[in-house]
């Protein structure tokens, strides 16, 4: 149980345990530039978040598969008041709630693989919410944890939003 | 596929006792201390000495005492026992569980408590004291700067006002009908009156919540005595008869997350939902009393439409239209609820529906115990709805968590 060392995010250590290496695996891929999600063995549908049997069909195997890392956002909040305290300094920060491109309105029309992630900059830092916004399209980008492994985030992706952005406090949204 | 059992236990339990500490955000106690004066008073509530309960079920985030210590301190020897970790839909889920082991024979009269001090002790919208590592299930959700109930709910809402055009201003309203609502209850821990205003101009939590969107943590212990209705007939009080029961009701969420699948504004009562009320034999149309969980404002929202209150996506207009407020067609969280009167993680919403139904509703009329109401709603005044005949409890644990409960006197 002795968990993966010398990794840290916002001045955290991030410990993942022995017995746990799939998440290990995940952030590992990370840590090589690539977003990587499990994929069934028997139906080859992909599952987010990180579990130990198939959603969809229940089958225990699964391979990783690299994923593009695109997609649009969800649902998303801005958070002004932390809990953490690695994030104090941060606040206020945008969560996104990301649909990937791949797998979308599978298996339900209301159903995708859904990411959560922080939404930053070209710098790594997080964006003013006036760049949020539901639709707005994103990419995943990597946050370097130490010790080879990293954390999938997003960032702006420089394309079109399929349907109107909307954002919370403005033309009169929410 | 297996039917669920429809009507055969509809009145047959009923809530016989309930129970209280004071609410306050410095409560000097022990939750021991909470827990035992709580189950007391529902048990004197009930006319009940200690060899008379011989069942008892609590819930809480390690953060409580369990029964068998409870039990003990009261002189109570315990036939059954059950102390389970669980979020604020618990109590309608232990409700169900006290009638099913009375049922199966393995005790006959059952206190369920919960006892927190949730504001001196073990808040659970955190602390911030600590900085804990992130691993296990961290990895997934807290390592993304979403550790808290309000953030991590917050992206349903938000969904919710994208889809449906829902406002800030609109869910407001959920805590000025809750804070009139408190001003007439002398034991509300918030009893002033609010505007949508006061609520629109209080600081952020997480957008899109302000800082009134969200409940009172509080220092409290609460509980109930469910027994047979048989039994309860012969107790002190007026029985709430048990038309239906929902316990943890879930929507399909790989990993354990509510934003995995379907749509997110869409609550896990739409599940319950026909469980409760086949049980019960009516619908949301019957119902006289809400208790609609409030975490946050728009948790009652989302839950009265998940259960058909209104329609889909017409959640804002219902919650705004004076419907919920006492003098309104269908009053929510008479007490003030956990915006207002204080937050029991659940089991306050149930006691008072049991007052309503009593016609107990222990407000500002001089002859309330006796049932004497003056259904003056203005401030300091009554809370007692006139002519109450069915209530329901609407139970939160997050978007993907619920729990039902229908009673009638
Ligand atoms: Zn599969």
């Amino acid at each position: 149980m002795t968990p993966h060392s010398g990794s840290q995010y916002l001045g955290a250590d991030v410990a993942v345990a022995s017995n746990d290496p799939e998440h290990l695996q995940f952030l590992e891929a990370a840590g090589r530039g690539e977003f990587v999600l499990q994929q069934c063995a028997e139906c080859e549908r992909l599952r987010y978040p990180i579990g130990n049997a198939c959603p969809f069909c229940m089958a225990l195997g699964w391979q990783w598969a690299a994923v593009s890392g695109r997609g649009t956002v969800y649902s998303y909040e801005v958070v002004t008041h932390p809990i953490h305290p690695s994030f104090r300094g941060l606040v206020p920060y945008v969560i996104v709630l990301v649909e990937l491109d791949e797998q979308r309105g599978v298996p339900g029309e209301h159903d995708a693989l859904r990411v959560l992630g922080l939404l930053v900059d070209a710098e790594g830092n997080p964006e003013p919410e006036e760049r949020a916004g539901i639709n707005v399209r994103v990419q995943v980008d990597f946050a370097d944890l130490g010790d080879g492994l990293a954390l999938p985030r997003f960032r702006l992706a420089d394309e079109p939003s399929e349907f109107p952005v909307w954002r919370y406090g403005y033309d009169g949204a929410g | 596929m297996l039917e669920f059992p429809g009507q055969r236990l509809r009145d047959r339990y009923a809530i016989a006792g309930i129970g209280a500490t004071e609410f306050s955000r410095d409560s000097g106690r022990t939750t021991r201390a909470l827990g035992v004066e709580a189950v007391r008073a529902a048990m004197l509530d009930a006319g009940l000495g200690p060899g008379d309960v011989d069942g008892m079920l609590s819930y809480h985030g390690n953060d409580s005492t369990a029964s068998p210590v409870i039990a003990g301190d009261l002189g109570i020897r315990l036939n059954f026992y059950m102390d389970c970790s669980g979020g604020g839909s618990s109590i309608e889920a232990l409700i169900g569980l006290a009638m099913g082991a009375i049922e199966a024979g393995m005790c006959r009269t059952v206190a369920t408590f919960r006892a927190m001090n949730g504001y001196t002790g073990n808040r659970i919208g955190g602390t911030g004291r600590q900085a804990p590592v992130f691993t296990g299930l961290s990895l997934d959700q807290g390592i993304h700067g979403m550790h808290s109930a309000a953030q991590s709910f917050a992206p349903s809402f938000m969904r919710h006002m994208y889809e449906y055009g829902t406002t800030s201003k609109q869910v407001a309203h959920v805590k000025v009908a809750h804070s009139k609502h408190a001003s007439n209850n002398p034991r509300a821990l918030y009893p002033k009156r609010v505007t949508v205003e006061d609520v629109l101009s209080s600081r952020w939590i997480t957008k899109p919540l302000h800082l009134l969107d969200c409940c009172l943590e509080t220092d409290n212990g609460v509980a109930i005595i469910v027994t047979s209705a048989e039994h309860a007939r012969d107790l002190r009080q007026r029985p709430a008869y048990i038309m239906g029961v929902a316990g943890r009701v879930n929507k399909e969420q790989p990993g354990g997350y509510h934003w995995t699948r379907g749509p997110i504004s869409r609550v896990a009562g739409g599940h319950a939902a026909p469980i409760v009320f086949g049980q019960a034999g009516i619908g949301p149309e019957d119902v006289d009393v809400t208790g609609s969980y409030d975490a946050f404002t728009f948790t009652t929202m989302l839950q009265l439409e998940a259960y058909g209150f209104c329609k889909e996506g017409e959640g804002g207009d219902y919650v705004s239209s004076g419907i919920i407020e006492l003098g309104g067609a269908r009053p929510n969280n008479t007490s003030g609820g956990h915006l207002c009167e204080g937050y029991t993680h659940g089991i306050g919403h149930v006691v008072e529906n049991v007052r309503q139904l009593r016609h107990q509703a222990d407000d500002y009329c001089p002859g309330w115990a006796q049932g004497q109401h003056t259904y003056d709603y203005s401030e300091g005044g009554c809370r007692q709805v006139q002519d109450v005949e069915v209530t329901m409890n609407l139970g939160w644990a997050s978007p993907s968590t619920g729990s039902a409960l229908i009673m009638h006197n």
